[in-house]
């Protein structure tokens, strides 16, 4: 986060520069309306229109800063964002299939798109607002201490004086409204919380005392956060004392100085008043920008849960595998997910040749998925060696490993897009050609077919909605298009009714011809499948024996 | 656009008194702060001009009003904002909980209701960031127009000109422009969501397919989609902004301009000005953003005007004393524009059977409960509960006959405690710990150190899959319906998993009516009868 914040500070930089600018001409513009302003009560009727252009010009100058400053504003947020989202991906990305076992997709897409675009604030408009507040008076201050000494530090004083007073009345305050802050966007959660789970509150009947509940939540947060918000806004009307004191300390100094015709001319008065607004102007887009900072600096928070990046690989050579007939041997492998839970694979040893199939079986919980993920990568065993084709798999960088394998689990999961596009997941510069071939090996054209855009039907989110065992065969197709040697299968109908289920396993047959096959699954797909079958009982192997074919 | 606004703000009727007090005061801050400009110059010009030292007493007490009613003001608007808010989401809440609530929860439709929530949220700065500086210009333009206009009328003229197009049509403009673009900006945002979403449900594909930079480049253009409509936004407020900050800077100009005609009200015109101008600077900003709130307000509006879709009979009929549920020739269907769910279908479950409807998805499982519920109501044929016609009952007195569990069961973000208590808030601490044993969780529950009172988190995220089932068919135990709609309960849990919790449904409801819907058995569940949906009809299968 400390590194995020020199970047934002740097993309605040323009923002900040074009504040500095402005303030500048706002005193060339105070100048000259002095000017003129004091030749008119003087009668002089002197000529006038350098000074008027020069106001326009100064306007017509200012106004393109205010539009570039906005431009610059939204560019700094933007970029902050690019950079944020992207890291937040790449994190959750790089952490992988895991962290669905601890986290919900849905809150870590909160994370990744609806908390950072809640960030935008801090590096749009607080993070130039607070360096401005501190740059910015000084010009004002220096022009109005060139005009009139005094003026200068009446100013200075009252402006010191803006941060004692946040102090003195907001420290406590400061503290309280944070967590006050806190509690209202808890209640902001409550709410979100009840909406989402309205249905069961109603199937419940508890809509009525549901609304009251949050009703009275919300008053009693608010009695509580007027109390400390009657705090906390006296630090804002610190400012505003800070501005009138200014104001009427400097017109009535030079109301009198006046009359007493201590001052040869009122254009130094003027100029001084004029300056007034423009000094006390960044500290008050400073106070504006302070909730955008709150806001911001909850959503922060969750970012810095996200797992961290993993170290870059070792520049370890890679090996590459003969894609041509893959061995798999586990070595007294072991793995455990959760110490309380016990062992997942306790000491797992087994091998299969190339082209043969072994079938994985036993009770739930006897690590028959835990060998697959471990094949994919998805997880690394704590203990002992994977092997393929004699390759350590810790060894293989994962583009590598994923070359070997095609899996195929419980649920697969189709992306938002067209069949075709699903299909092509699996080897996107596959042609047109060959997703048609492996949707026609998949049996996926004979529901395809039937679909009003055939192959290009969009399906997933907003699209058309697949059965399981439609679903299904989209992955057996991916599979086909892939291509790999060395074919996963994780009880891959297990969600079927039974004659869909006999449809993919005979397409699950055919596709594993010529492959080595590792299939965990439940009996009526273990016997539609020859080979081998290794019984699974608490993460070791029971016995094996040849399965009939 | 403003029609769906006034909507929302009549609901804030009630708080008519604070809403008031806040604008009052506000105003009187503003002419306030505005006087104490103005009185510098005055100061100033007259001293000048007329050698009379005038009003520094008027200065001093403009000053301390100044302070004194901005610092009331911020405490008005924002103890009013507060309450209107929150009017504002309780309304929403029972408007959503009497229409379409039942319906959005079948649905699954989770991105619907984080959309609306966003809305809800955009209705946030209504008040305070638009309406109450909105009406500061509206008082401001009278206020110049008169204290100008009666020595120099063209120049007020000029002034009121420039006035109307920083304060009033520049704003609108940046408001059209926000409402225009708020669409293509949903739908941007909805691309950006669907794809981070697609990626992280299918982070077993993507590693699987080692397709992570791929996912990663899909979520970088659908966030440049989003960066891009954002920009084109944002541009056209500056543009709005820059030009509110011309036509200050112009009014200003007019001043020194018709300075000579009248130099001591030129002095006292000019700080005026700078001070009018200034408090409605921030005008197009919150043009752009009654544009965002107006879109929202007509989605929020839109969603809560759908009408209930199985509205109460006028006079309920008093509730059966039996609990037999009858399908008789019923034909549904969703949308009048989709094909028919059911199509006479034709059902009977008696009074304690332990029944299983089969199906492939979008045969109708999950309609049926729909029905039951009373949360969708049969075109033709009827539901009858007991002997009598569902449609002649009130539906909250037929959900109290029926404890209902799906996949889509919401824990709530609370203690496990007042998670249960929704299902039978007088419930005690004994039949709580019968309900979790029942739901073989009562023993993880007890290893707990808060126990009861632990909390479950966003969604039950601190506890696993089958664990939060459990918790959740807990709740639906204590509810003591005498009969219990099972909605593939196991759904999303691991095979291991959903067959634990099978084998603990057979245990549990001894003596009520069970009705399990799923779209095929694991061979570990008790039945008494078995019944397959297909082309909208039941069949029975053997048990």
């Amino acid at each position: 986060m400390r590194r995020e914040q020199a970047q934002g500070r740097r993309a605040a930089r323009p923002v900040v520069a074009f504040a500095v600018l402005g303030t500048l001409l706002a005193v060339g513009q105070a100048g000259c309306a002095a000017l003129v302003l004091a030749d008119a009560l003087h009668g002089a009727g002197s000529e006038l229109w350098p000074l008027l252009a020069g106001f326009a010009i100064f306007a017509l100058l200012r106004a393109g800063l205010v539009y570039a400053s906005e431009r610059a504003a939204f560019a700094a947020g933007a970029a902050a964002r690019r950079r944020l989202r992207t890291d937040a991906l790449s994190r959750l990305l790089a952490a992988g299939p895991a962290l669905l076992r601890r986290h919900h997709s849905a809150d870590l897409t909160a994370v990744v798109v609806d908390r950072i675009e809640a960030v935008d604030g801090l590096f749009a408009r607080w993070m130039p607002a607070a360096t401005v507040a501190v740059i910015g008076p000084i010009p004002v201050l220096i022009a109005a201490g060139w005009a009139d000494p005094v003026a200068g530090l009446v100013l200075l004083l009252c402006g010191l004086a803006v941060p004692v007073i946040m102090a003195a009345a907001g420290i406590g305050a400061a503290v309280a409204s944070r967590r006050q802050f806190l509690a209202l966007s808890r209640l902001q959660a409550r709410f979100v919380d009840r909406i989402r789970g309205i249905a069961t509150i109603v199937l419940y009947r508890r809509a009525e005392a549901e609304a009251a509940a949050l009703s009275q939540a919300a008053d009693e947060l608010g009695r509580r956060t007027m109390r400390v918000l009657r705090v906390a806004f006296l630090s804002s009307a610190g400012l505003d004392v800070a501005t009138a004191v200014a104001l009427v300390v400097l017109a009535v100094r030079y109301g009198m100085a006046l009359l007493a015709g201590q001052l040869a001319s009122p254009a130094i008065a003027l100029f001084v008043l004029l300056l007034v607004p423009e000094f006390f102007a960044p500290l008050r887009s400073f106070a504006a920008a302070y909730q955008d900072r709150l806001h911001a600096t909850g959503a922060a928070e969750a970012l810095i849960d996200l797992p961290p990046l993993p170290e870059p690989a070792p520049a370890r050579e890679i090996r590459t595998v003969a894609a041509q007939g893959v061995t798999v041997a586990f070595e007294d492998v072991r793995l455990v997910w959760d110490p309380a839970r016990g062992p997942a694979l306790d000491g797992l040893t087994f091998r299969v040749p190339a082209g043969e199939t072994l079938i994985l079986a036993g009770p739930s919980g006897a690590g028959k998925s835990t060998v697959i993920e471990i094949l994919l990568g998805f997880v690394r065993p704590d203990s002992g060696r994977v092997t393929i084709n004699g390759a350590d798999i810790t060894d293989l960088v994962p583009q590598a490993l994923s070359r070997l394998t095609a899996w195929i689990g419980q649920r697969p999961v189709l992306f938002a897009g067209s069949i075709r596009d699903n299909i092509r997941f699996a080897r996107p510069e596959a042609s047109d050609a060959e997703v048609e071939e492996a949707a026609g090996a998949a049996r996926v054209d004979r529901f395809s077919d039937k679909l009003p855009e055939g192959l290009d039907t969009r399906i997933g989110e907003g699209g058309y909605g697949l059965s399981g065992g439609q679903a299904q065969r989209v992955a057996i197709a991916r599979a086909y298009l892939k291509n790999a040697p060395l074919l996963l299968l994780d009880e891959p109908t297990a969600h079927l009714d039974p004659a869909t289920e006999a449809e993919v396993l005979d397409s699950l047959r055919r596709l594993a011809l010529g492959r080595t096959v590792i299939l965990a699954s439940h009996a009526a797909a273990a016997h539609a499948f020859g080979g081998r079958r290794l019984d699974l009982r608490a993460g070791r192997a029971a016995a094996a024996a040849r399965g009939a074919a | 656009m403003i029609r769906d606004l006034l909507r929302i703000l009549k609901l804030w009727r009630s708080r008519t008194g604070w809403l008031v007090a806040g604008l009052v005061l506000s105003i009187a801050a503003l002419a306030a702060g505005v006087g104490l400009m103005a009185d510098s110059g005055v100061t100033i010009a007259t001293a000048v001009a007329s050698g009379v030292l005038f009003a520094p007493a008027a200065l001093r007490g403009l000053g301390t009003a100044r302070v004194v009613l901005r610092y009331a003001e911020r405490l008005a608007t924002h103890a009013a904002t507060f309450r209107a808010l929150a009017d504002l989401r309780v309304w929403f809440f029972r408007r959503l909980a009497h229409g379409s609530a039942g319906g959005l929860g079948f649905r699954q439709a989770g991105d619907v209701l984080a959309r609306m929530v966003g809305d809800i949220e955009a209705l946030d700065g209504l008040y305070i960031r638009i309406i109450v500086p909105l009406a500061g210009a509206v008082l401001l333009l009278p206020a110049l127009l008169i204290l100008i206009g009666w020595r120099t009328p063209w120049l007020a003229i000029a002034i009121g000109v420039l006035f109307v197009l920083g304060a009033f049509l520049l704003p609108w403009r940046a408001a059209r422009a926000a409402a225009g673009s708020g669409a293509r900006l949903a739908t941007a945002s909805g691309a950006l969501r669907v794809a981070v979403l697609d990626g992280l449900t299918g982070l077993r594909e993507v590693r699987a397919f080692a397709a992570e930079g791929r996912t990663l480049a899909a979520v970088q253009a659908r966030e440049a989609a989003l960066l891009a409509a954002q920009h084109d936004l944002a541009r056209r407020t500056a543009l709005a902004g820059a030009g509110a900050f011309l036509c200050a800077q112009g009014a200003v100009l007019a001043v020194l301009i018709a300075a000579g005609a009248n130099p001591a009200g030129a002095v006292a015109a000019a700080f005026l000005v700078v001070a009018a101008f200034e408090a409605v600077g921030g005008l197009p900003r919150a043009g752009a953003l009654a544009g965002h709130a107006a879109a929202a307000a007509r989605r929020v509006l839109a969603i809560t005007d759908a009408p209930d879709p199985v509205p109460d009979p006028a006079t309920p009929a008093p509730m059966p004393a039996g609990a037999a549920i009858r399908f008789e020739a019923v034909h549904f269907r969703w949308l009048p524009d989709r094909p028919p769910v059911f199509d006479g279908l034709a059902l009977d479950i008696p009074q304690g059977s332990r029944v299983a409807l089969l199906g492939p998805s979008g045969a109708g499982k999950s309609t049926l409960a729909a029905l039951l519920l009373k949360v969708a109501a049969p075109q033709q044929g009827r539901v009858v509960l007991g002997g009598t016609d569902l449609a002649d009952l009130a539906a909250d007195e037929v959900r109290a006959r029926i404890a209902w569990l799906s996949q889509s069961t919401h824990l709530f973000d609370d203690t496990i405690r007042r998670n249960l208590l929704l299902a039978r808030p007088d419930a005690d601490e004994d039949a709580l710990w019968a309900a979790l044993d029942a739901a073989q969780i009562g023993e993880t529950v007890r290893a707990l150190p808060d126990q009861l009172d632990t909390w479950v988190g966003e969604g039950g995220h601190r506890f696993s899959g089958g664990q939060g089932r459990r918790l959740a068919l807990a709740r639906a135990l204590l509810a003591e319906a005498p009969i219990l709609i099972l909605d593939e309960p196991a759904a999303g849990l691991d095979a291991d998993t959903e067959r634990d919790f099978l084998t603990t449904l057979n245990g549990v409801a001894e003596g009520r009516t069970v009705i399990l819907i799923a779209h095929r058995l694991t061979g570990v569940e008790r039945l008494d009868r078995i019944w397959r949906l297909s082309g909208g009809k039941a069949v029975a299968a053997a048990a």
